[in-house]
């Protein structure tokens, strides 16, 4: 019985230097010695299937969607309620962020990173003074580009409301102006920005070359906060800024001017729809493309307190028409939407720890997954 | 008119209570608005949702930290607690606090956001301040999201979203108290 165990042992030997040998006929040159350091970099231009998913308060990814693997093209770091901005103006990415020097504790500094969107080294920084920047999770509006891009406002919430505006160029803060009642900020004009307020109505700040205020103008009320408030996401399709509200209307806006114009609301949910009680549902809960298509994410049965519950469907409107023209039922219910801008666009979704992604007809085509994401996403396509 | 006197002083009292003068100005913003929205205000689901019990060790689960107050039923460390109706954020009673202390090392907000919540054992209607504890280690355990009220931030006071850190040494959110301000005056 010894005998045979030693004979397979010396047969299993035999045949595993055999393999060696087979294996070094087949691979004549080993591999070659590796470049070390060396660290890789991005290309000039991000491609249309990139985008960034904000991880609010914990990390910011560049993804690329339009692929199975190698998706992850880099990260950001990003602390509490990050906000990014992409410029297609100069190579740089703009990241918001606050940090403690005693990592929970210890002075406070609100700072803006420029970073080189080539190698994603951080070139430059603006401290925010005063230590106000609100700190609301990765929500829309706490920093916005004015004037081509050259300026930036942040929202300030202590909880007194201000913003802080920026040069964007000279990398320095140049100003900070009051808006009392009125929280986050939207581009508007050619140089200025408006912000909603607890009034219903949407206050607009112009602004001079040196970012110091040169006109205010109030809107009439038009966002009933006590009966069907408008959800502060928002997307811009066609030039026109289109806000849902939590009761199923939406509130299109037009910011292009030194003054908004507020254009007629319509209903999201018609009265055939109306005994499911579908409404919007979410957190980055609308999206649009080029071909002025908005998608809104919906939930039936909606009723006090499921506003931000994930949407089971989204909804496609033609906001020339004001109808609904598709309706895709998402494989799994999702909280953030926002579709990529290449010549195919592809329709993103997180959902929970997975991002699906989507032709726009609704065919899912990848599910990449989120490790740790934790409770909000701002989903960030790139142009 | 009256209640709303009443209740307005109420809030006042307590607030005074746990302030400085230093925070009084931005406090009073806050609740005027606050009380301006208050009959919007949400209403309990309270006695719903999950009655799984933590005698499964193998469940994850805290072990039952019910109180002994029939008036006050329910488990402070599970979202369904009555008091829970508009929480948005981790549940003190899960990091060393309670329903209405901070976790050891931490420092409670002054400043904060209202909800309104209903009582299934007395049937009183509540005002619930959400105060949150501040500069300690947030690790994501009990986390509880009831929006019953909760508005997008246009009207911050009525916003969950929002870091209700102010007035504290630090703005590192750790988890959200639950603190009875006073009952509502309308009995059920």
């Amino acid at each position: 019985m010894t005998a045979g165990i030693l004979s397979a042992k010396a047969a299993a030997i035999c045949a595993c230097v055999a393999a060696a040998h087979a294996a070094a006929a087949d691979f004549p040159k080993p591999l070659p010695t590796d470049i070390i350091p060396k660290v890789e970099t991005l290309p000039a231009k991000y491609p249309t299937t990139w985008t960034f998913l904000n991880y609010a308060s914990d990390r910011i990814e560049l993804r690329n969607v339009g692929s199975d693997s190698r998706e992850v093209k880099a990260q950001l770091q990003a602390h509490d309620s990050a906000t990014l901005l992409v410029p297609e103006k100069r190579p740089e990415l703009y990241v918001a962020d606050t940090v403690w020097s005693r990592g929970t504790r210890g002075t406070r500094t609100d700072f803006i990173t420029v970073y080189d969107t080539h190698t994603l080294n951080p070139i430059g920084e603006i401290v925010l003074p005063g230590a106000k920047r609100a700190l609301i999770a990765a929500v829309e509006g706490l920093m916005a580009f004015t004037d081509d891009q050259r300026m930036a406002v942040v929202f300030n919430f202590t909880p007194a409301s201000s913003v802080t505006v920026v040069d964007l160029v000279k990398r320095q803060v140049v100003g900070e102006v009051e808006i009392p009642g009125c929280s986050l900020v939207y581009p508007s004009g050619t140089r200025g920005f408006s912000t909603l307020c607890s009034s219903g109505t949407m206050l607009s700040v112009r602004l001079d070359a040196n970012g110091v205020v040169a006109g205010r103008g109030e809107s009439k009320a038009f966002n009933p906060l006590d009966t069907d408030p408008l959800f502060t996401a928002s997307i811009v399709v066609g030039g026109v800024r289109y806000f849902p509200s939590l009761h199923g209307r939406v509130q299109p806006v037009d910011m292009r001017g030194d003054e908004v114009k507020i254009l007629p609301d319509w209903p999201l949910v018609s009265a055939a729809d109306q005994a499911g009680n579908w409404r919007p549902s979410g957190w980055q809960v609308v999206a649009g493309d080029e071909q002025k298509l908005l998608y809104v994410l919906m939930q039936p049965n909606a009723h006090e307190g499921t506003h931000k519950n994930p949407a089971t469907e989204v909804w496609v409107y033609n906001t020339a028409t004001r109808t609904r023209v598709k309706r895709l039922r998402l494989v799994r219910p999702g909280s953030s939407i926002s579709l990529t801008h290449g010549a195919e666009p592809l329709m993103l979704v997180q959902a929970g720890e997975r991002l699906d992604v989507y032709e726009p007809s609704g065919n899912l085509v990848r599910s990449l997954d989120l490790p740790d994401f934790r409770s909000r996403m701002q989903i960030e396509p790139l142009r | 008119m009256a209640q709303f006197d009443n209740l307005t002083e109420s809030v006042l009292r307590s607030f005074a209570r746990h302030t400085s003068r230093r925070s009084i100005f931005g406090m009073l913003g806050g609740l005027l608005a606050g009380a301006a929205a208050l009959p919007l205000l949400p209403v309990a689901r309270a006695g719903e949702g999950d009655t799984n019990s933590a005698s499964d060790p193998n469940s994850g689960q805290s072990a039952p930290q019910g109180g002994s107050n029939p008036q006050d039923p329910g488990d402070p460390t599970k979202c369904d607690y009555w008091r829970y109706c508009a929480v948005d954020g981790s549940l003190c009673a899960c990091y060393g606090g309670s329903v209405n202390s901070c976790p050891p090392g931490t420092e409670m907000s002054p400043i904060t956001w209202i909800g309104t919540c209903h009582n299934p054992a007395d049937q009183r209607h509540y005002i619930i301040s959400y105060n949150d504890c501040c500069g300690g280690v947030a690790s994501g355990r009990c986390s509880c999201q009831n929006n019953q009220g909760d508005r997008p931030p246009v009207r911050p006071q009525n916003s969950n979203e929002v870091t209700w850190c102010f007035d504290t040494k630090s703005q590192v959110y750790t988890c959200t108290t639950a603190n009875i301000l006073g009952a509502t005056n309308d009995h059920k």
